[in-house]
């Protein structure tokens, strides 16, 4: 069988998540004010990395898509958000499970959850418009132009700690602009963990597009067969 | 592109002058949500500023949404949106007019709901009202842009209303968030300074939403 990207980031997956649950449960240090609940930070920030990156490549293949009118970005966008709307939910997830024994409060209405609840809003219409929505151009075309508004909220968010008073921890670049994790043996887990999630993202990035792909040529082929059926039928 | 806009403009005031379909439907659409938060807020509420405040965006929001979407879907009746697509009229031009059309019917109900709003929460009928104009102006000209650029493709739809507010509302929330406060800050008497980022939150807002419009619609609306 041919080896494909598929499986070279399966691949990775298998090797890198057990390296990553081992780093963040034997390996690291527990930080000290926290406990054993700041290691949830090592999946917290990963899957906030990884749904940024599916945002923000749903967003670019909605801009392609209406530049060059092509299905393949079409698909590539809708892939990317579905994966982005997974982690970003496991981001509101791990957060609230963190905030819990942290804040002593599942949520509260701070500036960067607010506006990662928002992001994940927005993209929950657009996954609701395309499964509600017919199988047409001018859905896709919408979707595109919602991942390319709906966007412009990430580089809030990012800055969001640092533009209002929040109780949100700044822990990768502090307020003062240093980097908040004192071991380098945390910097080591978190490195490995960006890459085991960045990995596992990319394998269901790529079967979901592999499924969408085969969609669109079923669609494209039956397309094909309702045309010649017609000039058959009315043909002498 | 100047004398296309206002040829659009006039024809959709004059079909609402004539019909009075849009502006109808939005005030009683805010009266009913002006009463049904009064009754669930209770009697207690009158007089009470963020109360206010909240009940006036919250009428803006319910009864704008199906107001732009009953608007936009007027130009799919007949196909009228691929006739003025077939005009030399830029797409851009198109949809700044049907931005200020629907602005305008919008700006008549909202001084209707802020006449209603005096009355059922028994606030004070001054000029200290008259200071909420450039902050519901603003409010109604992000929505404004949101929504029609939006509606667009929604009102085509099957269940079209229900997903251009599910798209519109999570967009709007900055702006809901920077008018909400903002009103209530003018309904207690707070000083100027009070309302000045608010309103730069309004206008960065609708800058936003009206490029992002400008430059997207045309291809939605091809």
């Amino acid at each position: 069988m041919r080896p494909s990207l598929g499986a070279a980031f399966a691949a990775a997956g298998c090797v890198l998540v057990p390296a990553a649950l081992f780093m963040v449960f034997v390996y690291v240090p527990t930080e000290a004010s926290q406990g054993i609940v700041q290691r949830i930070f090592y999946f917290h920030v990963p899957c906030a990395w990884v749904a940024f990156l599916g945002f923000g490549l749903s967003a670019v293949a909605g801009a392609f898509y209406l530049f060059f009118a092509q299905q393949v970005w079409d698909d590539i966008g809708y892939a990317a958000a579905e994966v982005g709307m997974l982690f970003c939910t496991l981001v509101l997830i791990t957060g609230s499970l963190w905030a819990k024994p942290i804040w002593g409060t599942w949520w509260t209405w701070d500036s960067r959850l607010t506006t990662t609840f928002i992001l994940w809003l927005l993209y929950a219409g657009y996954l609701l418009l395309r499964a509600m929505g017919e199988e047409n151009e001018q859905v896709a075309r919408l979707a595109a132009v919602v991942a390319i508004v709906a966007v412009l909220d990430i580089p809030l968010i990012v800055i969001s700690v640092r533009l209002w008073r929040t109780i949100h921890p700044a822990v990768l670049v502090t307020r003062s602009g240093e980097h908040g994790l004192e071991d380098p043996r945390m910097l080591q887990t978190l490195a490995v963990s960006m890459l085991a999630i960045s990995a596992l993202s990319a394998w269901l990035f790529w079967l979901r597009l592999k499924t969408l792909r085969a969609k669109s040529r079923l669609f494209e082929l039956r397309r094909m067969l309702a045309t010649a059926q017609a000039i058959g039928d009315g043909a002498p | 592109m100047l004398t296309g806009f206002c040829a659009l403009l006039h024809k959709d005031l004059t079909l609402e002058r004539r019909g009075g379909r849009v502006v109808i439907e939005l005030c009683v659409l805010s009266l009913l949500v002006l009463v049904v938060l009064v009754v669930a807020y209770g009697p207690e509420t009158g007089g009470r500023p963020e109360s206010a405040a909240g009940a006036l965006w919250v009428a803006l929001i319910l009864s704008g949404l199906p107001g732009a979407s009953l608007a936009v879907a007027a130009e799919h009746e007949n196909d009228c949106l691929t006739g003025l697509r077939l005009s030399p009229l830029e797409p851009a031009t198109i949809y700044a007019a049907k931005v200020a059309a629907v602005a305008l019917s919008m700006a008549v109900s909202q001084a209707a709901t802020l006449l209603l709003l005096v009355l059922f929460f028994n606030l004070q009928f001054d000029l200290n009202l008259l200071r909420l104009i450039p902050i519901l102006l603003l409010g109604t000209l992000g929505l404004c842009a949101l929504s029609t650029l939006l509606g667009t493709i929604t009102s085509r739809l099957r269940a079209g209303e229900m997903l251009l507010a599910l798209l519109t509302a999570p967009l709007y929330v900055p702006e809901l968030i920077a008018g909400v406060k903002a009103s209530a800050a003018v309904l207690s008497g707070a000083s100027l300074a009070a309302v000045v980022l608010p309103l730069k939150i309004l206008a960065a807002c609708d800058l936003l939403f009206v490029v992002c419009g400008y430059l997207l619609f045309e291809y939605l609306a091809g």
